[in-house]
C-alpha cells in the first residue's frame, strides 16, 4: 500500500489495536491515548504525537510506538505498540546502618510501586556518591542492581538491590605547600576554612577532604595574599596523593608575586558626591599595602546588605542603576594607581508599588505602613525599614517577607516593587485553668489582633471571625471562687485613616467576694463590684521629634460595695465612682530588637485627674474631717458602751460614703529607662519610677482607690481599682505596704512610691524564634502614704539573677532569682531573702 | 440502612455511580461527591468517565468548594476535548475562579484568574449562550481591579498631611490613568491628581516652586479638556487662578 506521509492526509480512524507486554487493557490504553475510534485524524498530523505524550506522561510505559497498519478507503488502522515498565518490588540496601536505609529510600522515593525508570536508576546513584563525598567519604561507591521478580502476578516487577561502599572516611595527613615564603605554612592553613590538617587537638574541626570545599579553601590562600599586597598570588597547581594508610596529602604549589601597594586613588565620573565625601567611605590611603579584598569591600561589600560601602552610599540615596568599577591605571615599581570610575545613572524613582499574598488583611493596612510609595527615589534602606515594619505589624510571618524588583527602566530613571507577603494566624485563643489567690482560676481569652468590625454583622466575612482591618478585639473572662472579671477591649490603629491616632476602648466588670474564714470559701454577702469603661486616643507626634507619643483617655468606673469593711473601706455598703481624664506623654526610642533593646531610652509621664468636686459642690469638707476625727476617736474607745460606738462607726462610714461618692484625686507616674551597649553584647539598664497620688482638697482626703502595690513580679493583679503593681524582686508580691501614724502596717497601698534598678543583661541567643537573655539586677524601692515619712533614699534593696526567655508564639517568660537586703514591714526583724519570681508577658 | 448508605460502604461500582446520580439530580450534591469520589479512579479510561468527570466536578461547583470545582474542570476541559460538555466546563472553571475572587482590597490572584479565563472562553466561543454572562462578570472583575488600584492612590491622598508626600498620590493616580483608560473613577482620579500636584506647589519650597505649578497647570488642562461638566469644575477654576496668580511672579522676575 502507499500512503502519503509528507502531506498530511485526512484520515477516518477505524480501528486501533494494542499490542505488547501490559496489564492495562486496551480500552484503557485508547482512551489515555485521547484516539477516539471514528474520528478523523491528520497522518502524519498533531493526534498521533499527542497521543505518544500522553501516554509517555503517563509514566506507565516504556517503548511506546503508533504505528498505522493499513489504509483502506480512507480508514486509517492503528496499531499502539507499548510494555509496561517494571514496578519496584523490594528495595535491599547493604553497606549502611538499618537505621539509615529508610532515611535513604525517602529521600530517593523508592516507593514500592514506582516505576523504574533508567533515570531513577542514575539520579539515585548519584545522589549517593555525592552525599558521600561531601561527608569526607572519598571513595564512596555505589552499585545498583535490578533484578526481576519472577511469580504468579503478569506484572513486571523488579526488586532493587542499592550495594552501598562508602569506604574509609579519607582524613587529610598532611598539607604540603611549595612556593610560599612571606607566609608562615601555618597561617596558610589557617586561611583554609574547610580543609584541615588531621590532628588529634583538633576536636571541632574533623580532617576530611572535600573536593568542592578545597577548592574553595585555596581560593581563601589566595585572597589572605591578596590581603597582604601580592595581588598577583595564585596557585600553580593542586594535587592529591593517596596515602597507605587511608589517609591523603594535599601539595599545593603557588607563586607569591611581589607585593604592592597604593597609589594614587581618583574618582571618575562622580557628580552627586565630592572626592572627600567618597574618600571618607573607602578610608584607603596612599602608601598602604595593597589589599585588593579590602579595596572591593569598601566599594562593594556582598556579605552584609546595610554595610557602609560606596555602592550602598549610592543605592541608599536613588542611585540605583549605579555602577562601580576600580581599574588599576598603573603598576609601575609596585605601586598601584587606581582609579574608581562609577557611573552613577539617572537617580531612580519608584513607579509602581504593589504587595502580594495579603489573601486577609486589607491594602489600606499594608499601604499605610510602606515607607516606598510611588514617585519616591529609591532608597534600600526604606524598603530594608518597610520589611521591618511590615513584619512588626504581626499578621505576615517575618521570614517570608519578600522584595521583587520589577521593570527597571535605566532611561527613565524607574523600578517598580511588589512586596509578597505571608499571612499567618495573628489571633490568639487563652484557655487555661490554675491554681493561685487561694484556688481553682479559670481563663478564656480571645484576642483577635487583625480584626474587622465592620464587618462584625457581614455573616460572610465570619471565615472564622472578620479580619482584615487590623484592628485588635479581645474578650477575657476570668473566674476563680473570689473573684470574676469580663473584660472586652478594642483597638483601631488609625483612626479615621489619615494618621496613626490609636484609638482604644474597655468595658470591663468585676465582682469580688471576701474569704470567709470560718467556711474557708468566699463569702458571697460580702462582695465588691466594679464596672467600667475607658476611651482613649494616642497619637504620635512629629514635634520635638516623632519619637514622641502623646496620649488621652477618659475612663469611668462604678464601685458597688456590699459589707465590705476592710482597711481604709470604712463605707462597707456604699457606691463610689471615679470619672478621671489621663493625659500621657511618652518617648520611645529604643533599638533594635524590641525584645532586647541595645540602646536608646524610654521616658513616660502620666497625669490622671478627676474633676475638682469640691471646688463648687458646696460640702463643706474640713468640718466632716473635724467630725470623721471626732467620731473616730468615739469609736476606737474602748471605754464608750457597744451603742455609742456604733453609731460613731456609722456616722464615720456616712462620712467616708459623702467623701467617696465621686473620687476626687490626681495621681502622676513617672517612668524611664536608658540602655547602654557596654562591651560586646553586654547592655547595662538603669531605671527609675516614681509615683504620687493625691488629693485637691486635704480635708476631704487620698481616696482608697488607685494606690501603688510595692514588692513581686509586679504582674497586674486581679483587682480592677486602679490600684498598681509597682515590681520589686527580693520581696514577696505586693508585701512592701506603709506604715501608718501609729507604727501599724497598712495593707491597702500607699500614695507615693519610687523605685531604683539598675540591670546588666547579656543574650544567649536572639534568633527570631526563640530569645534568650541572662540578667542581674540591684533594685530597690519604698512606698508612703504621705510626704512626711517620703525619704526617696530609704528603700528596701535587693539583688538577684535571672533568665528571659522570648518566642513568637508564647511571648515573653522568665525567672528571677532576688534576694532582699531588708525586712518586710510587719514581719517582724527577718530580712526578706531569696524570693523566686515567675514572669509572664512583662518586662522589667 | 438506606440506600445510600448500603452504596457508600458495598463493592458495587455500577449501584455508586446510579445511585450517585440519582442523589445529584435530587440536589444532595454532597451525598452524590462521597459516591463519586469513591468510584472516580476506577472509572479512569473508561467511556462512562466523561459523564462521570463532569457530574463530579459539578457536585464541587454546587457544594461551593470552587477551588476543587475549578480544577475538576479543567481537568475534564484538557481530558476530554471533544466533549460537547467542555465549552460548559471552561465557562464553569471561569465562574468558579469568579467565585474565589475576593473583597477588592485583598490579594487579586483569583480575579486576574478568572479575567484570564473568562477572556479565553469568550475568545474561544463567541457564539456561547453564556457569552452574555461571560461579559458581564469580566466587567465586574475590572471593577474590583479598578477600584483596588484607586483605593490604594486615594489612601496616599488621603494620608498625605501625614506622611508630607503629594508625589506618591500623584504618581499612583498617574498610574491608575494610565492603566484603567475606560474606568468610571477616571474623573476623580484625574480630579485628586490636580488637587494634589495643586497642593505640592502651593506648599513647595521656592526652589521648586515654578516647576511644580507648571506641571499642576497641565494637570489642570487634562482635566478640564475631558470633563468640561464636572462637578469639580469651580474647584478647578479656583485652583486655576491661584497658579496663575503664583505664577506672575516668575514672568515679571524673569
Amino acid at each position: 500500500q502507499e500512503t502519503t506521509f509528507e502531506k498530511g492526509k485526512k484520515y477516518t480512524l477505524a480501528e486501533i489495536t494494542v499490542n505488547g507486554n501490559t496489564n492495562f487493557s486496551e480500552q484503557t490504553i485508547i482512551t489515555y491515548s485521547g484516539l477516539k475510534k471514528g474520528s478523523e485524524i491528520q497522518i502524519p498530523g498533531e493526534e498521533i504525537s499527542n497521543a505518544i505524550k500522553k501516554l509517555w506522561n503517563s509514566n506507565l510505559f516504556n517503548d511506546i510506538d503508533i504505528y498505522l497498519l493499513k489504509v483502506e478507503d480512507n480508514n486509517a488502522y492503528l496499531e499502539i505498540r507499548l510494555a509496561d515498565l517494571p514496578e519496584l518490588n523490594e528495595v535491599k540496601i547493604t553497606g549502611v546502618k538499618k537505621g539509615k536505609r529508610e532515611s535513604i529510600i525517602k529521600e530517593n522515593k523508592l516507593t514500592k510501586g514506582v516505576k523504574v525508570t533508567e533515570n531513577l536508576v542514575t539520579t539515585t546513584k548519584n545522589y549517593l556518591v555525592n552525599k558521600y563525598k561531601k561527608d569526607g567519604f572519598y571513595n564512596a561507591k555505589v552499585n545498583i542492581n535490578n533484578v526481576e521478580v519472577i511469580d504468579s502476578l503478569q506484572k513486571s516487577r523488579v526488586n532493587m538491590v542499592l550495594a552501598i561502599d562508602k569506604g574509609k572516611k579519607v582524613k587529610v595527613q598532611d598539607i604540603v605547600f611549595t612556593g610560599d615564603s612571606v607566609l608562615t605554612e601555618k597561617k596558610l592553613r589557617k586561611a583554609m576554612k574547610n580543609t584541615k590538617k588531621k590532628s588529634f587537638f583538633n576536636l571541632l574541626k574533623r580532617s576530611k577532604y572535600i573536593k568542592d570545599d578545597f577548592k574553595e579553601d585555596l581560593t581563601s590562600v589566595v585572597d589572605k595574599y591578596k590581603e597582604n599586597g601580592y595581588r598577583d598570588a595564585r596557585i600553580i597547581s593542586d594535587s592529591l596523593v593517596n596515602n597507605k594508610d587511608n589517609t591523603v596529602t594535599l601539595y599545593v604549589d603557588l607563586e607569591e608575586g611581589e607585593q604592592y601597594t597604593f597609589g594614587d586613588i581618583s574618582f571618575i565620573g562622580n557628580t552627586v558626591y565630592t572626592d572627600d565625601q567618597l574618600g571618607r567611605i573607602l578610608r584607603i590611603k596612599k602608601g598602604e599595602t595593597y589589599n585588593g579584598v579590602l579595596l572591593q569591600e569598601r566599594i562593594a561589600d556582598n556579605t552584609k546588605p546595610d554595610a557602609n560601602d560606596l555602592t550602598n552610599l549610592y543605592q541608599n540615596n536613588g542611585y540605583l542603576f549605579s555602577t562601580i568599577n576600580p581599574v588599576e591605571v598603573n603598576a609601575e615599581g609596585n605601586v598601584i594607581d587606581m582609579e574608581i570610575r562609577i557611573s552613577e545613572g539617572k537617580p531612580t524613582y519608584f513607579n509602581s508599588v504593589t504587595v502580594r499574598g495579603n489573601d486577609v488583611t486589607n491594602d489600606k493596612v499594608i499601604y499605610r505602613e510602606l515607607r516606598t510609595r510611588p514617585g519616591q527615589l529609591y532608597s534600600k534602606a526604606n524598603v530594608v525599614r518597610t520589611i521591618r515594619e511590615l513584619s512588626q505589624l504581626g499578621f505576615f510571618d517575618a521570614e517570608q517577607i519578600s522584595t521583587d524588583f520589577k521593570n527597571p527602566n535605566p532611561n527613565e530613571g524607574t523600578i517598580d516593587l511588589q512586596y509578597g507577603v505571608v499571612e499567618t494566624g495573628s489571633s490568639q485563643i487563652e484557655l487555661q485553668g490554675g491554681y493561685g489567690g487561694g484556688g481553682f482560676i479559670g481563663t478564656l481569652g480571645l484576642s483577635f489582633n487583625n480584626f474587622s468590625i465592620k464587618n462584625i454583622l457581614n455573616k460572610e466575612a465570619y471565615k472564622p471571625v472578620p479580619r482584615g482591618d487590623g484592628q485588635k478585639l479581645a474578650l477575657r473572662l476570668q473566674a476563680s471562687r473570689f473573684y470574676q472579671t469580663y473584660s472586652f477591649s478594642f483597638t483601631e490603629p488609625w483612626l479615621g485613616g489619615k494618621k496613626p491616632v490609636q484609638f482604644s476602648t474597655s468595658i470591663s466588670h468585676s465582682k469580688q467576694f471576701l474569704y470567709n474564714p470560718r467556711t474557708g470559701n468566699a463569702d458571697k454577702d460580702k462582695r465588691f463590684n466594679i464596672t467600667g469603661i475607658s476611651v482613649g486616643l494616642a497619637k504620635r507626634l512629629s514635634v520635638p521629634d516623632d519619637y514622641f507619643t502623646l496620649s488621652q483617655a477618659v475612663s469611668y468606673q462604678h464601685y458597688d460595695l456590699l459589707n465590705y469593711n476592710t482597711g481604709l473601706f470604712t463605707f462597707g455598703n456604699g457606691y463610689s465612682n471615679n470619672l478621671a481624664y489621663t493625659i500621657g506623654l511618652s518617648r520611645n526610642n529604643t533599638y533594635n530588637d524590641p525584645v532586647f533593646p541595645t540602646g536608646g531610652s524610654n521616658f513616660s509621664i502620666t497625669a490622671k485627674l478627676s474633676v475638682p468636686y469640691s471646688l463648687f459642690n458646696n460640702v463643706d469638707y474640713s468640718a466632716l474631717a473635724a467630725e470623721r476625727d471626732e467620731k473616730v476617736d468615739v469609736r476606737d474607745n474602748p471605754n464608750n458602751n457597744d451603742f455609742v460606738r456604733n453609731n460613731a462607726a456609722a456616722r464615720v462610714s456616712e462620712i467616708d460614703q459623702e467623701r467617696f461618692k465621686w473620687l476626687e484625686f490626681y495621681k502622676i507616674k513617672f517612668k524611664a529607662d536608658w540602655y547602654t551597649r557596654i562591651v560586646d553584647k553586654l547592655v547595662l539598664r538603669p531605671s527609675i519610677e516614681f509615683g504620687f497620688l493625691g488629693a485637691y482638697n486635704n480635708d476631704r482626703g487620698v481616696i482608697p482607690f488607685e494606690r501603688f502595690f510595692l514588692g513581686g513580679d509586679g504582674l497586674g493583679s486581679y483587682s480592677l481599682d486602679g490600684r498598681e503593681s509597682i515590681a520589686l524582686r527580693g520581696y514577696e508580691n505586693q508585701s512592701l505596704q506603709p506604715i501608718d501614724e501609729n507604727g501599724n502596717v497598712t495593707n491597702d497601698g500607699g500614695s507615693i512610691y519610687n523605685k531604683y534598678s539598675l540591670e546588666l543583661r547579656y543574650p544567649i541567643t536572639l534568633k527570631p524564634t526563640a530569645k534568650i537573655y541572662v540578667l542581674g539586677f540591684l533594685e530597690g524601692g519604698i512606698s508612703h502614704n504621705s510626704f512626711r515619712d517620703y525619704s526617696p533614699f530609704n528603700i528596701k534593696r535587693s539583688a538577684g539573677l535571672g533568665l528571659r526567655l522570648f518566642m513568637p508564639a508564647f511571648g515573653l517568660l522568665g525567672i528571677d532569682f532576688g534576694h532582699g537586703f531588708d525586712t518586710v514591714p510587719g514581719q517582724g526583724n527577718q530580712v526578706s531573702g531569696w524570693q523566686t519570681h515567675f514572669i509572664i508577658g512583662q518586662q522589667f | 440502612c438506606s440506600e445510600y448508605q448500603k452504596a457508600l460502604n458495598g463493592e458495587d461500582l455500577a449501584a455508586k455511580f446510579s445511585i450517585g446520580e440519582e442523589l445529584y439530580n435530587n440536589g444532595k450534591f454532597g451525598k452524590a461527591n462521597r459516591l463519586f469520589a469513591q468510584i472516580v479512579p476506577s472509572y479512569r479510561g473508561k467511556p462512562q468517565a466523561e459523564k462521570l468527570m463532569f457530574l463530579y466536578a459539578n457536585s464541587f461547583y454546587n457544594m461551593k468548594d470552587y477551588y476543587t470545582a475549578g480544577y475538576q474542570y479543567d481537568r475534564f476541559a484538557s481530558s476530554y476535548p471533544n466533549s460537547e460538555k467542555r465549552e460548559e466546563a471552561e465557562f464553569l472553571s471561569a465562574k468558579s475562579s469568579y467565585m474565589l475572587s475576593p473583597e477588592y482590597g485583598k490579594e487579586q490572584h483569583p480575579t486576574k484568574d478568572a479575567i484570564t479565563k473568562f477572556q479565553l472562553f469568550i475568545n474561544s466561543y463567541p457564539d456561547s449562550e453564556y457569552i452574555e454572562e461571560a461579559n458581564e462578570l469580566v466587567r465586574e472583575l475590572d471593577g474590583k481591579l479598578e477600584k483596588k488600584a484607586f483605593d490604594i492612590a486615594y489612601q496616599y491622598y488621603k494620608t498625605v498631611e501625614y506622611t508630607r508626600d503629594y508625589n506618591a498620590a500623584i504618581k499612583s493616580f498617574d498610574n491608575f490613568i494610565i492603566e484603567f483608560p475606560g474606568s468610571t473613577l477616571r474623573e476623580t482620579a484625574l480630579f485628586y491628581r490636580l488637587d494634589a500636584a495643586y497642593k505640592l506647589a502651593m506648599n513647595s519650597v521656592e526652589r521648586k516652586k515654578q516647576e511644580r505649578l507648571e506641571k499642576a497647570k497641565v494637570y489642570y488642562h487634562s482635566f478640564v479638556n475631558r470633563y468640561a461638566n464636572s462637578e469639580h469644575l469651580d474647584d478647578t477654576k479656583d485652583m486655576l487662578e491661584n497658579i496663575e496668580e503664583e505664577l506672575k511672579k516668575y514672568s515679571t522676575k524673569s
